[in-house]
């Protein structure tokens, strides 16, 4: 045990010459320098072993003895860092060349985008661009692939959805684009029909024969205007064009309960930063919970790789968040207010942009098992027009 | 004074099972074979050479002789020598 400790310090083995070594021997023992591995030579010479930082007092005895003093080696730990800062290129290259491999396959090499047209692809690049993910970043430093994902779907337009996979040091972008149905242009000859059932608020014709006039009933199918123009011995063939405004009536049934409960964020949170350790999270920084009565934890992991391997560690945070338990209750008039707006909102999804809501009514409400039942009635002015060709009939 | 000393010590080592190293300040030398000798309660080294170890004892030296030694350790009162060892000499003064 000794003998490790003495290793670890550093030694060097010293040469004695001169009469009378036992004495030396001997003043050492006394003055509480430790020697060992004493080994005579000859008859005025031996060699010994002494820690380093003896080295000094014994030199002060040697005098006295009248003693020389010659380092033969120089052994233990010291020294062996000593002799292997000698070759300290080769050690720097090694921790060098670990380093950069660490850090380039931290890096992003490769960034691949499937299922996108050009400009898409070009898009999507850009907007990658802006959000950090270029080649040569570092993973480590980039936000985590479900928000990459979330970001890049926000900020494209034309894309319903963007699958976002890290591999290794390479992206991949799966893109689905949104198909937009180009509008055809109906250039043959054509009649307007209604496309429901309604009573006919206002006519506007830009070319054809309208047939149907301001409060009248048309059915779905409905001949509307004609493409038939002329006199009627020579009809003429043309494309009907305008916009039949109809009254539709629409029915909405909607649900509203009396009480409900939900939960919200209440805008407090706390993050906690772990170390992952061969599976072992180590809090770094963040200490507390945060004491909240009612929370929710998301973890964001993110890895680290050396080569294609994935390090036993990554860096973990936690996002603890605050949440309210919320409870809403309405009277029943409340209910029915909010019953209408939702109605409403839900009526205007379904609708196309050019068409008006006229007017409302109620027309049957209940309350039963805590929720209020409302079936809405909704006057609603819309264009009905949609065109029908005509077939051509040959050999007349 | 010393005698009587030296009697009553010897008294107490003999009746009372105490062992001789310690009540009488002996040395007390463990052998392994040829290979090591192991000395307790010296009093220096007095000479020192590939063939011999001289020893100063309480009482008198103790020559140690053989080829190739090499003292290992060496503390205030301890030895360990290791070597061929050959013979062990008392020599009483």
């Amino acid at each position: 045990m000794k003998t490790k400790w003495n290793h670890l310090k550093g030694y060097v083995r010293v040469e004695i010459i001169g009469q009378d070594s036992s004495s030396f021997i001997n003043t050492c023992i006394q003055s509480g320098i430790g020697i060992w591995d004493i080994q005579p030579l000859d008859q005025n010479r031996a060699l010994i072993s002494i820690s380093v930082s003896d080295v000094q007092k014994a030199r002060g005895i040697l005098k006295e003895n009248k003693l020389k003093i010659r380092i033969k080696e120089k052994k233990g730990t010291p020294f062996l860092l000593k002799r292997m800062w000698k070759r300290n290129g080769f050690i720097l290259g090694m921790l060098s060349f670990i380093c950069l491999l660490f850090l380039l396959s931290n890096m992003i090499w490769n960034i691949n985008v499937t299922g996108a047209n050009p400009k898409t692809e070009y898009e999507l690049r850009k907007a990658a661009v802006e959000l950090g993910v270029t080649k040569g970043k570092f993973i480590f430093l980039l936000p985590n692939v479900r928000e990459i994902q979330r970001d890049l779907t926000e900020k494209m337009d034309n894309v319903t959805w963007i699958g976002v996979t890290q591999r290794g040091t390479s992206y991949r972008f799966e893109v689905v684009e949104k198909e937009i149905p180009e509008a055809k242009q109906m250039t043959g000859p054509r009649h307007l029909v209604a496309t429901k059932e309604a009573v006919i608020h206002s006519v506007f014709v830009e070319k054809g024969q309208p047939i149907v006039g301001v409060n009248d009933y048309v059915k779905k199918g409905s001949l509307l205007v004609s493409g038939l123009i002329g006199k009627e011995k020579k009809p003429q063939l043309v494309s009907a064009k305008g916009k039949i405004w109809g009254e539709v009536w629409y029915q909405t049934e909607v649900e509203v309960p009396l009480n409900t409960s939900f939960q919200t964020y209440t805008g407090k949170y706390k993050n906690r930063h772990y170390v992952s350790l061969f599976g072992l999270n180590v809090p770094v920084y963040g200490f507390s919970e945060g004491e909240f009565k009612d929370k929710t934890e998301t973890l964001n992991e993110s890895p680290l790789y050396l080569a294609k391997w994935k390090m036993p560690f990554s860096y973990i945070k936690k996002e603890i968040r605050e949440t309210d338990g919320v409870k809403r209750s309405y009277s029943k008039a409340e209910a029915i207010e909010v019953g209408k707006k939702m109605a409403k909102k839900e009526l205007s999804k379904k609708l196309p942009d050019d068409a008006k809501i006229n007017g409302e009514k109620v027309w049957q409400q209940n309350v039963s098992n805590g929720k209020v039942k409302l079936t809405m009635l909704y006057q609603v002015i819309e264009n009905i027009a949609s065109a029908q060709p005509i077939p051509i009939q040959q050999g007349e | 004074m010393g005698k009587l000393r030296q009697q009553v010590n010897k008294w107490m080592m003999q009746n009372l099972e105490l062992p001789a190293d310690v009540v009488m300040d002996l040395p007390r030398i463990t052998m392994i074979g040829q290979l090591h000798i192991y000395i307790e309660n010296h009093r220096g080294v007095k000479a020192f050479s590939n063939e011999q170890l001289t020893l100063k004892l309480n009482q008198g030296v103790i020559h140690i002789k053989g080829s190739e030694f090499v003292i290992k350790t060496i503390l205030p009162e301890e030895i360990l020598l290791e070597g061929t060892i050959s013979s062990v000499d008392f020599e009483n003064e």
